[in-house]
């Protein structure tokens, strides 16, 4: 990812003149160079013709000339009316989507990835050899031109059927981007509305703030501490401050305009968009490159490799044993199509389909759980994460401060924070409790924007801080409509609060039209709040406030603080009405009121709550190996709590200051080992050393840095890395983006996240929910085994499809299976089960084992290739033969007849060939034996892979633990398979056209006793694994 | 996605394959320990002894489940395949060519037809049993055999009944004078009663109406293939049986001309309809006899 901007430049800068040569990967390296070199001077020229194009005046327009050119207006904005026409004149702000790889370049891609080269050396093998046969003897029969058709097409078949699909994935993709619509903030008709960006006009008033993408070229008219980061366009990696003045008379080069997909980096500006959608400069320069690029993939590297094992193997044996064939003197001609039958039999000609259908059903589940996945590549590379760095506010708390707990009467009662909050079950009958909740109600600022009567409580837009929105939330729980009751109890004066009071104030006319008296309310950090107070409020009686009372305020309010909460005391005073009548002229300036002798009424503390489904998820994660780290800005005591509150911290685990707590001893006398947990300022990260970091990040498991900057958590995720793990990290800021591209999976938050991140990101949650992530490593782990299930159910046969030509080689008996029949169950048979491989559950280890080691875990590894080639592939091969010498036996060739017949049976000439029985048999009768073998044989293979379909839904649980009939994908997979031989079987004519001929019923179970055999013979294999994890059996026998 | 993407140099990757091949710090030597190649190895020979017993013990088991006699089915032999002899084969089929005056030509379909009758010689034959079922025209039904020891009695065949084309008087079998004899044989197939087998000639010209040849002479008379040859109850049983023979003598083919001739065998149950088999219940054959006069034109 780090190598990636220098390449966008490159792309941006070569696709000015629509130059398709971006479409053809360099083939190699050296290639690569050549073509950045040239890129790079082609850039270089662009950008000198960009800007003599360019004839942008608007920077040099006055504002007032501006609002004449675009009849706007700089308090109001457009009108709706105005920006409908304009929007209907230009058409929408969207560049028209780049000109990708064409189509056809795709297509071929496709026929010639993977597999596909071999068959095509085994196609052409077959017309090199009709053709020699033709030029030998004229009329010699067309099976190997047929054949060389038949692969060709299978090339093609299964290209086309790769193309489509991929084409649906990246549309799924594609689908996902539009997902995130870019949002702008613009004034329309006087009001600020959040619109989508692909509906600005030209002349719309804009507000940009830092993170945000710029939507359109604009021409900043205020600005503060605005930059922006012009990197996409100019290459210029610095970020540029931006202001209102004509600085430059070049358009690139002022400061008062701002590009379209730039980003502003800090700061705040407002601005007039001045041109929209293709008409940007970008738009001019380029269409925009999509994110995705020709990178390979993790999955796609497996793949390939896969690919080189099962083709280095097919191509090994084929050679071999062309020699051996050759060897055996066997001719030329007999021993190419040995090499044929080889090749087709070790290629699963099939499973390039059964992959790409797997990777875009996966497409489509992750789209349902909200995690958007900008490429595929994320959710596999997800599934084999190790650490989640994940912020706090936001992703593992519900980012609202919330009411947790109340102090009144010498009692701390909690209450509700769940996500919607629809009662507080404490007791509300305290005199206490009323006055407190009327000083609650009124000592307040925030309100709530208006017409969201039919809103939930929770969800209502309010203006004011954080701590004032969880004050107004809460009473307007408790008292019903907040609103009316300030209405009632109107303010008459009030100080906001500031940091050198740390208090605030307000005074109200109360309601009760007897009592004229005014009241006094004050907030405030609770240790100023009890200095003004003289007395205090229990059970409803003032009593005076004394020291007691002064130690168990001062116990209450450390404990609440130690929940990690922060706390506000509140007192009021009612004002004596002879001194303070109706119409007192309060002054805020003089402070004409008593602010002192108040009467104390309680603490309220608040905290941004965990979400209500993290505590699982996190101990999801840790019984999946996954070490999850906190990052977050936030006051140390208040991490720590959230992060024992949802487990990231779990029961029990102390940190070294903890322990030297309880031990009282010195921190310096405290073995680190033994603290699991450890709570790291980022005060102390800045002091630190790489080894430091390093030691904490190895010696405890819970880990939570707070009170870090952005760019530490750059730090924090280099140092896993060098522990080797692969780091998710989760981010919403723009300074974020370092540590998002930095990290192996960087995710961005889909709500609170800023346009730079999500660009920064590889995935994207839609929800800001830490549950996803975890969701979303599922799939990843799930897709990852699901393939591997798939890959060993196709490979399996095709030892039973390879011995048939190994035997028939070295034994020189009747062909078992021809050539052609092979490729039906590669394309026909099989291809419906091993794609309802991928929907199968995941097994119940999957969230409970070690992620995946990129490099050692291999998705076809050694104990995969020889569990499925060696023993269960043998198995398969011997049932089949069995079936097939069972076939020839009772028709009159025992076993022992039919070594070294080939040649006689081959020949077309004799037709008194001798049996086991005397029998003599004509060429043709043995010919339409040899089909009932094909047949047999194929016959034998689909009920020995019905059993192996069976076996791989699991690779260590029981079949009995995973459930039989759950993925119904897979028992309709089971009955195509049979309803598909059956049909081949006995359709009539299809001798005639492929060879198959109807099969005694019988024979359909010769190998049945096999399959069972295979089914048993694995359940012991998963039995012996439950049993002796970590065994030399487990090693050997767990792919 | 940073750290995924390391690139290694070919020299790393050589090193790296070096180290797979034999690992000097963990003694392993492609991936393994000695002695855990030993365990592997064990198993896989334990495993694969296993698998092979299972095989060897399901093909007894399904041997013993076959009659040595005769075969379990006979799906692919309904009807009996016909063979010729002289069989040499053109790019078509069986083809006989040869020309009068060159004895070359026709000498090695001389050769294959004495080769061919040998066995039916009385000598080679006197294993045989003769008795009062191999007179009549009646089928030689007679029980399976008790034990393999057991063998069952066949009629002989001698070439004497084929009378001209026997090659006892006329070792050339008629082929200098432009009268060549042939040989048709009907496969053996196990337990068939084919009741009244006839063998007779079409003549097809090579384009136009088919239409029977005339002047042709069979051995034995009719040719017929005698009912007491028949059944054949297999090789173990009878391991002397011969197969009947019927000769044809054409007498008056019309020289220096291709023709196309198909030979079918008459009988209830046997079919000559297998549109893939040219040889099942019939044979066809081209015959070209030139004669020196024809060359020299």
């Amino acid at each position: 990812m780090d190598d990636k901007i220098p390449k966008k430049h490159a792309i941006y800068a070569v696709e000015t003149h629509g130059t398709d040569d971006l479409s053809k990967p360099p083939p190699d390296g050296k290639e690569k160079k050549y073509k950045g070199l040239w890129k790079r001077k082609k850039a270089g020229r662009n950008m000198d013709d960009l800007k003599k194009e360019i004839d942008i005046d608007d920077h040099k327009l006055t504002v007032e000339e501006l609002i004449d050119k675009y009849e706007t207006d700089l308090v109001t904005g457009l009108t709706s009316a105005k920006a409908a026409e304009v929007l209907a004149r230009d058409g929408p702000n969207v560049l028209t989507p780049p000109k990708g790889t064409p189509e056809i370049v795709k297509f071929l891609r496709q026929m010639i990835s993977g597999f596909s080269l071999l068959l095509w050396a085994g196609a052409v093998l077959c017309w090199i050899a009709y053709g020699v046969q033709v030029s030998q003897v004229p009329g010699v029969p067309r099976d190997n031109l047929y054949l060389g058709v038949v692969l060709a097409g299978v090339v093609i078949l299964t290209g086309c059927f790769a193309y489509f699909q991929e084409a649906k994935s990246t549309n799924i993709m594609a689908s996902f981007r539009n997902m995130v619509p870019q949002q702008a903030l613009v004034w329309r008709d006087g009001e600020k509305k959040q619109i989508l960006a692909s509906e600005l006009v030209v002349g719309d008033l804009v507000e940009i703030k830092g993170g945000d993408r710029i939507p359109a070229d604009v021409r900043f008219i205020a600005a503060q501490g605005c930059k922006v980061d012009n990197s996409s366009l100019t290459g210029e990696s610095e970020p540029q401050s931006r202001s209102p003045e004509l600085t430059h008379d070049n358009p690139l080069e002022t400061k008062n305009i701002g590009f379209y997909s730039t980003t502003c980096f800090e700061g705040t500006a407002t601005g007039l968009v001045i041109s929209t959608g293709d008409q940007t400069i970008i738009g001019r320069i380029a269409f925009l490159a999509s994110g995705v690029g020709d990178e390979k993939t993790p999955i796609a590297i497996e793949i390939e490799h896969f690919v080189h094992i099962v083709g280095g193997f097919a191509c090994s044996v084929g050679v071999i044993f062309f020699v051996i064939s050759l060897g055996m003197g066997y001719n030329i001609m007999d021993a190419i199509v040995f090499l044929i039958g080889i090749i087709v039999a070790n290629v699963p000609e099939g499973l390039i389909a059964t992959v790409t259908v797997s990777l875009s059903l996966t497409a489509k589940r992750m789209a349902k759980k909200n995690c958007l996945v900008k490429n595929l590549e994320a959710v596999e590379t997800l599934g084999s994460t190790s650490i989640i760095c994940s912020d706090k506010t936001g992703t593992l708390t519900q980012n609202r401060m919330t009411v947790a707990h109340l102090w009144f009467d010498n009692e701390i009662v909690s209450a509700d924070t769940s996500e919607d909050q629809k009662n507080q079950s404490f007791d509300q009958s305290s005199v206490t409790w009323k006055h407190l909740s009327r000083i609650v109600a009124l000592c307040n600022r925030a309100e709530f924007l208006a017409k969201q009567e039919n809103v939930p409580i929770m969800k209502r837009a309010v203006m004011g801080d954080a701590s004032e929105t969880a004050l107004l939330k809460f009473s307007e729980v408790i008292y019903g409509n907040v609103m009316a009751y300030r209405e009632k109890n109107k303010k008459v004066c009030e100080i906001p609060f500031n940091s050198t009071n740390k208090f605030q104030l307000s005074i109200h006319e109360m309601d009760d039209p007897h009592d004229k008296r005014f009241l006094l309310v004050m907030k405030g950090a609770p240790e100023r709040i009890l200095d003004r107070c003289s007395t205090v409020m229990l059970n409803g009686k003032e009593v005076p406030l004394d020291d007691s009372f002064k130690e168990t305020f001062q116990t209450a309010y450390m404990e609440l603080g130690g929940m990690g909460e922060r706390v506000l005391g509140f007192c009021h005073l009612l004002l004596p009405e002879d001194e303070f009548p109706d119409s007192y002229p309060f002054d805020i300036e003089s402070m004409n009121f008593p602010t002192t002798n108040l009467c104390f009424a309680g603490l309220l503390s608040m905290i941004d709550p965990p979400r209500s489904t993290v505590p699982d998820a996190v101990s999801k994660c840790r019984s999946a190996g996954i070490k999850v780290i906190m990052v977050t800005g936030d006051h140390p005591i208040t991490a720590q709590a959230i992060a024992k509150s949802v487990g990231i911290i779990s029961e029990g685990s102390e940190t070294v200051d903890e322990i030297a707590r309880r031990l009282n001893i010195p921190i310096s006398q405290v073995n680190k080992k033994d603290a699991r947990a450890a709570v790291v300022n980022g005060m102390q990260l800045k002091d630190m050393t790489d080894s430091d970091l390093d030691e904490i990040l190895m010696n405890h498991g819970e880990i939570v840095f707070a009170r870090t900057s952005p760019q530490q958590k750059l730090v924090i995720v280099e140092g896993c890395q060098r522990m080797g793990a692969i780091v998710a990290v989760t981010g919403d800021g723009v300074n974020d983006s370092p540590a998002l591209k930095k990290a192996n999976i960087g995710i961005a938050m889909g709500i609170a996240g800023s346009d730079a991140a999500k660009n920064a990101a590889d995935m994207i949650l839609m929800d800001d929910n830490f549950a996803s992530i975890v969701t979303g490593v599922e799939e990843g782990r799930l897709i990852f085994d699901n393939l591997k299930k798939a890959i060993s159910y196709t490979l399996t046969k095709n030892i039973a499809e390879l011995c048939p030509f190994l035997i028939y080689i070295i034994v020189s008996c009747p062909l078992p299976i021809g050539t052609i029949t092979i490729l039906f169950i590669d394309l026909g048979t099989d291809i419906i089960p091993s794609v309802s491989l991928a929907y199968e559950k995941g097994e119940t280890d999957i969230m409970n084992r070690k992620p995946r080691h990129p490099k050692r875990d291999r998705l076809v590894n050694w104990q995969l290739a020889l569990y499925s080639y060696s023993q269960i592939g043998i198995i398969q091969s011997i049932g089949a033969f069995f079936c097939y010498f069972t076939v020839l036996a009772q028709q009159g060739f025992l076993p022992t007849r039919l070594i070294n017949i080939r040649v006689s049976w081959e020949d077309e000439n004799d037709q008194d060939l001798e049996d086991s029985y005397g029998q003599e048999w004509t060429y043709e009768q043995r010919r339409y034996q040899e089909s009932e073998c094909y047949t047999a044989f194929f016959v034998s293979i689909v009920i020995s892979q019905l059993a192996d379909l069976i076996i791989r839904k699991t690779r260590m649980n029981s079949i009995f633990q995973q459930g039989m009939w759950r993925n119904k994908v897979l028992l309709f997979g089971l009955a195509s398979q049979i309803i598909i031989a059956a049909f081949l079987s006995y359709c009539p004519g299809m001798y005639d056209a492929l060879r198959f001929c109807p099969l005694r019923v019988q024979y359909w179970f010769v190998s049945s006793p096999y399959a069972i055999l295979i089914w048993v013979y694995d359940e012991m294999r998963k039995l012996a694994i439950r049993r002796h994890p970590g065994s030399w059996w487990e090693k050997n026998m767990y792919f | 996605m940073a750290a995924l993407k390391e690139k290694r140099t070919c020299a790393q990757r050589c090193e790296d394959f070096g180290y797979f091949v034999w690992n000097p710090d963990t003694k392993q030597l492609l991936g393994r320990t000695l002695d855990k190649w030993v365990y592997i190895s064990l198993y896989y020979v334990a495993f694969y002894i296993v698998m092979s017993g299972l095989f060897v013990l399901a093909l007894y088991v399904l041997l013993s489940t076959l009659s040595p006699y005769t075969p379990t089915y006979r799906d692919r032999l309904q009807s009996p395949g016909v063979v010729m002899r002289p069989n040499t084969y053109g790019d078509e089929g069986l083809l006989i060519v040869y020309e009068v005056n060159k004895p070359d030509s026709y000498t090695p379909l001389i050769h294959t037809l004495q080769n061919y009758l040998t066995p039916y010689n009385r000598t080679e034959q006197h294993a045989h049993y003769e008795n009062e079922h191999c007179n009549g025209n009646k089928y030689f039904t007679q029980n399976e055999p008790k034990d393999p020891e057991q063998k069952l009695l066949s009629c002989p065949f001698y070439r004497s009944s084929l009378g001209k084309c026997s090659g006892m008087d006329n070792s050339t079998f008629g082929y200098p004078d432009g009268q060549p004899c042939i040989i048709i044989k009907m496969n053996r197939v196990s337990m068939d009663l084919p009741p009244l087998v006839n063998v007779y000639f079409l003549f097809f010209k090579q384009k136009g109406e088919p239409k029977n040849l005339h002047n042709i002479e069979y051995f034995p008379p009719n040719g017929t293939f005698d009912l007491h040859y028949f059944p054949y109850y297999g090789k173990i049983a009878q391991p002397s049986y011969m197969n009947p023979l019927v000769a044809v003598k054409f007498n008056s083919l019309e020289k220096n001309k291709l023709l196309k001739i198909e030979c079918r065998v008459v009988a209830d149950k046997i079919s000559a309809d297998n549109i893939h088999d040219p040889y099942e219940g019939k044979v066809e054959f081209e015959i070209e006899i030139k004669n020196g006069t024809a060359v020299n034109k």
